[in-house]
């Protein structure tokens, strides 16, 4: 199949969903409140790009999601790495991480603006805090399920600790902190807009929830067009490319060469 | 000592020594009482508002929540999943628009459901209900299109018929992808609940801990974040372990 049968095939079914809205609209099924019709949705979106809010409100949520990411996965690898090695903190250290990995999120949302204070402070706590214990918890599982032997092997070939550590321990992490990091994206994300809605007045979560409250049902659904697009743009550009580029050039996936 | 006990005692020090740093924290820091209240305020929260009956009822009201919209994922979602799973037309028309609905969030839908429902209970559950929802559909398809055609066609040979694949093949073959649905629908349904609690606030902990905040109650926060996470590993425990042991463990294919 070539790329554009293939982009014309995955475009398809949204085209499909598009027209049914459009005839379930038309046809006065529901009242324009409650369900827009596309044309009034295109043309909130036109009006929002053209004043920036669209703009200003996404490079906000995307903003904090990679600041999230640059201050928490670096920060997670290494302690849960450095956790994983000792094999008498580890057994103790992975069920408290599983507690707080259990409790991430916006759970802690009502903490955090005692601590910070309504505002950028206490979403980024929030995208911080779900990233950061997901790929803890993950990283540490991860270096604890390398089989030991080979470790062993390494060590009876002369290998020191820094060989076991760099050529062992790390890429038999890889996959599951790969996941980690495929986790965390998809849970902050979520985490990221709820917060939003709740703490701050930018990002595409407040964008919606502000909607709500002037019932522009139409810039609600324009918000969350956006927000779906981008998952499956990340998915696709940065997840899967990710994965390809780790677990299966480790062969875990294709078969053994 | 053996390894088992030497971690349960390391574990019980360590435990010891973050409560004894908590305290030594809050009563020493130069910061007002409510940015961090010491344990025994928690205890005494937690005393409090049982003895009030506020924190059973909250905590009930969470639970039954969530409950429902697994129950409800399992007997909606499993079958949707099955029947659009089966024909490898349809599951390739309708995967990339489930991969877009499981990827907006029931709380992102959450201002749209208060145009249509108002701010309550009805609201509450239909957020969380389509958070665990289209996960389980979506995994339960992934879970059947990846049966290998070779069983599907030896029992066709060995002249099955068609409900005979779907019950000895279709359904033990998406048991790893329905497990794995239910895992990551609940868990992002718990914490789309939580945040919906906070929002329409129709009782629940979420709606106690946001509460508690407007009124610098921190040691209730820290109370109902505990037994968020605490009710997160009960059900972690008691449903979907119990669930995937049953399951997937059985044949060996268990991934947590």
């Amino acid at each position: 199949m070539t790329r554009m049968a293939a982009t014309l095939r995955g475009a398809a079914p949204f085209a499909a969903l598009v027209l049914v809205w459009a005839l379930v609209t038309r046809a006065g099924l529901v009242p324009p409140l409650f369900l827009p019709p596309p044309g009034d949705v295109a043309r909130a979106a036109w009006e929002m790009a053209r004043d920036g809010s669209l703009w200003v409100n996404t490079l906000a949520s995307l903003g904090r999601v990679l600041l999230g990411l640059a201050a928490g996965v670096p920060l997670a690898v290494a302690l849960g790495v450095v956790v994983g090695l000792n094999r008498r903190l580890a057994p103790v250290v992975e069920p408290v991480i599983g507690f707080f990995n259990a409790l991430s999120g916006i759970a802690w949302l009502p903490l955090a603006i005692t601590w910070f204070g309504l505002g950028w402070w206490s979403v980024t706590f929030i995208m911080f805090n779900t990233i950061f214990f997901l790929v803890f918890f993950n990283t540490l599982v991860g270096v604890r399920t390398v089989p030991r032997i080979f470790e062993h092997a390494v060590r009876t070939m002369g290998g020191s600790r820094r060989h076991v550590i760099l050529q062992v321990l790390i890429p038999g992490a890889l996959p599951s902190i790969v996941t980690g990091i495929r986790m965390s994206i998809g849970f902050g994300w979520r985490a990221v807009i709820a917060a939003e809605m709740i703490a701050t007045s930018t990002g595409l979560g407040f964008l919606i929830f502000n909607a709500a409250n002037f019932h522009q049902s139409d810039a609600i659904l324009v918000g969350i067009a956006v927000i779906g697009v981008l998952w499956l743009l990340t998915d696709r550009l940065v997840l899967q490319p990710l994965e390809r580029r780790t677990i299966e050039r480790w062969g875990l996936v294709s078969t053994a060469p | 000592m053996t390894p088992r006990v030497e971690t349960a005692a390391l574990g019980l020090g360590v435990l010891g020594a973050a409560l004894g740093a908590w305290s030594l924290a809050a009563a020493t820091l130069p910061l007002p009482d409510y940015y961090l209240p010491p344990p025994t305020a928690v205890l005494g929260a937690l005393t409090d508002l049982t003895a009030k009956g506020i924190l059973p009822t909250y905590v009930a009201r969470s639970l039954e929540r969530i409950l429902l919209a697994a129950v409800t994922g399992l007997l909606v979602g499993v079958p949707i999943g099955l029947v659009l799973g089966m024909s490898g037309r349809v599951s390739q028309f309708c995967y990339p628009l489930l991969n877009f609905f499981q990827s907006v969030s029931g709380i992102a839908w959450l201002p749209l459901m208060l145009v249509w429902f108002g701010f309550g209970e009805r609201t509450i559950l239909v957020a969380v209900n389509y958070t665990v929802l289209f996960p389980l559909i979506f995994n339960t398809l992934l879970g059947v299109r990846s049966v290998p055609r070779l069983y599907v066609n030896a029992l066709r040979t060995m002249g099955a018929p068609r409900w005979r694949i779907v019950t000895d093949v279709l359904v033990p073959g998406a048991l790893p992808g329905i497990a794995t649905g239910l895992r990551l629908g609940l868990a992002y349904g718990w914490r789309a609940l939580i945040a919906a609690e906070m929002l329409v606030g129709a009782q629940g902990l979420g709606y106690m801990i946001f509460n508690a905040q407007s009124f610098h109650q921190t040691a209730r926060i820290m109370l109902g974040m505990g037994m968020i996470g605490v009710l997160w590993v009960v059900l972690d425990y008691f449903l979907l372990r119990p669930l995937e042991d049953a399951t997937i463990a059985r044949w060996g294919l268990v991934q947590r």
